[in-house]
């Protein structure tokens, strides 16, 4: 210590503007041997770091408080910082893991909701397929059925009407040979015989018939 | 204006008896300002961690958030890193990230910055260079030599390939100490240059005169103080992340040694 002080005094004039300034002030030499605090100012010249009387101290003291620091960050704060990253990272697998479950859960069931919804669709559309058919058929057996009434009906009306007109046709037949008589009778005097006129208007139907 | 060196002095607060090492010599073990602040950094860092690791749940709350934001960044890095085997290391990464990381957000609140001292960086770079070496040597042994020898490359190439490699691992310490030191103390003594201006340009304008014309300078200095503390929250982070990155790289280098995962 006593060494570097005074190879510190030694060299104080070595051309720093701020050292000699600064002792320009202070105005004094310091004592070789000296560890006087008090006598701080640029006695070493240059930077007060490299007044090498402290170095020591502060090399030891700084050893110790890292030493301190580290034991306590090592075995003290950083367990306890990775324990806790650990649990969170453990906690949200956990929970991603957990909701993963969850998740093809709910697939699986949308799944089966999705196929029971195409089976009872699937279901929906063949009922209404049958439904339709049997309406269909039921429809066209109905129409059939009314089909064939009416047809019979119009072929007894037609039947009635041909009846009809059957009896009509011989009522003009009699009508006209009683005419076709009394205009005889009245022409020529002389009922004409039944048969005569029957003959005559058998001809004349057959004529106007063809 | 004040000396924007005096922020850098160590002072002793309670004297302690010194202790000698045989063959390194005396070492005046005084409680200082510097131990001081590495003490409050490391009781910020467990109090946050005692308060954000108390009730721990699930689902965690705005503390533990934070606390598990911290840990799971760092853990991400190692593993990425280093691969699966970055978990025995997680802890020391760890440590340090939070550690360098305390120390320069509390230099911007108290009124000394521990990491803008050479003394402490440079023992953070050391440690954690002896780690590389320890892991390396332990796990590859006389294999070692590879990590300056690149597989793959022609031997002529070597010659000019190994010696860089050499030369650049040896000064991984240095450059780790140097960045994060210089990072710290050249934020510190822009800070105080900045805001010892608005006090001398503030003095200046007092006297009245033409020295009113140097309220619009010391409002510029303001400008600048505020704008650099922000940056130098953004640098307090990154020098921190840097230093956890390549621990992390090196580490890397020794534990997949001759094989990329």
């Amino acid at each position: 210590m006593a060494a570097q002080t005074t190879h510190n005094a030694g060299d104080a004039h070595d051309g720093n503007p701020v050292a000699e300034a600064a002792e320009a002030v202070h105005g004094h030499e310091v004592p070789a041997g000296t560890t006087e605090v008090a006598a701080h100012g640029g006695e070493g010249g240059g930077l007060p770091q490299f007044r090498m009387e402290y170095w020591g101290g502060q090399i030891i003291w700084l050893l110790i408080i890292f030493a301190v620091l580290y034991a306590l960050l090592a075995k003290v704060f950083v367990p306890r910082l990775r324990k806790i990253q650990d649990t969170r990272a453990q906690t949200i697998a956990e929970a991603v893991e957990q909701a993963r479950t969850v998740q093809a859960e709910a697939d699986a069931q949308a799944k089966a909701a999705q196929a029971e919804l195409e089976d009872a669709r699937a279901q929906a559309r063949r009922l209404a397929a049958d439904a339709k058919a049997k309406a269909q058929a039921e429809m066209a057996a109905s129409q059939a059925a009314e089909d064939q009434r009416l047809n019979a009906e119009l072929e007894q009306a037609e039947a009635r009407i041909r009846g009809l007109r059957d009896q009509a046709m011989s009522n003009v037949r009699g009508i006209a040979a009683d005419t076709a008589e009394a205009m005889v009778a009245k022409l020529t005097g002389q009922a004409p015989s039944r048969a005569d006129i029957d003959a005559a208007l058998a001809g004349r139907t057959t004529e106007g018939a063809a | 204006m004040a000396d924007p060196m005096h922020q850098f002095e160590v002072q002793k607060i309670v004297d302690l008896p010194d202790f000698s090492i045989p063959g390194v010599g005396v070492i005046d073990m005084a409680f200082t300002n510097s131990t001081l602040a590495m003490t409050l950094a490391a009781g910020a860092i467990v109090a946050f961690m005692a308060v954000s690791t108390a009730k721990v749940s699930v689902v965690p709350g705005r503390l533990q958030a934070m606390g598990e934001g911290a840990f799971s960044y760092i853990d991400n890095l190692t593993t990425s890193i280093i691969g699966h085997e970055g978990r025995k290391f997680f802890p020391f990464i760890f440590t340090l990230f939070l550690f360098i990381l305390a120390m320069n957000i509390l230099g911007l609140f108290l009124v000394f910055t521990a990491t803008s001292q050479l003394a402490v960086t440079a023992t953070l770079a050391i440690m954690t260079i002896l780690l590389v070496l320890i892991v390396g040597f332990a796990r590859n042994g006389a294999s070692m030599y590879k990590l300056f020898v690149p597989a793959g490359v022609p031997w002529y190439m070597l010659l000019l390939v190994t010696p860089i490699e050499f030369i650049s691992f040896l000064l991984r310490p240095a450059t780790l100490a140097l960045r994060l030191f210089g990072n710290m103390l050249g934020g510190h003594v822009a800070l105080k240059v900045f805001a010892g201006f608005i006090i001398s340009l503030g003095g200046l304008a007092a006297g009245g005169g033409l020295g009113l014309l140097g309220i619009p300078g010391a409002a510029v200095s303001l400008g600048g103080v505020v704008a650099l503390t922000a940056l130098e929250f953004l640098v307090a982070f990154l020098q921190a992340f840097v230093f956890a990155v390549l621990t992390c790289v090196y580490l890397n280098d020794v534990v997949n040694l001759g094989h990329h995962h």
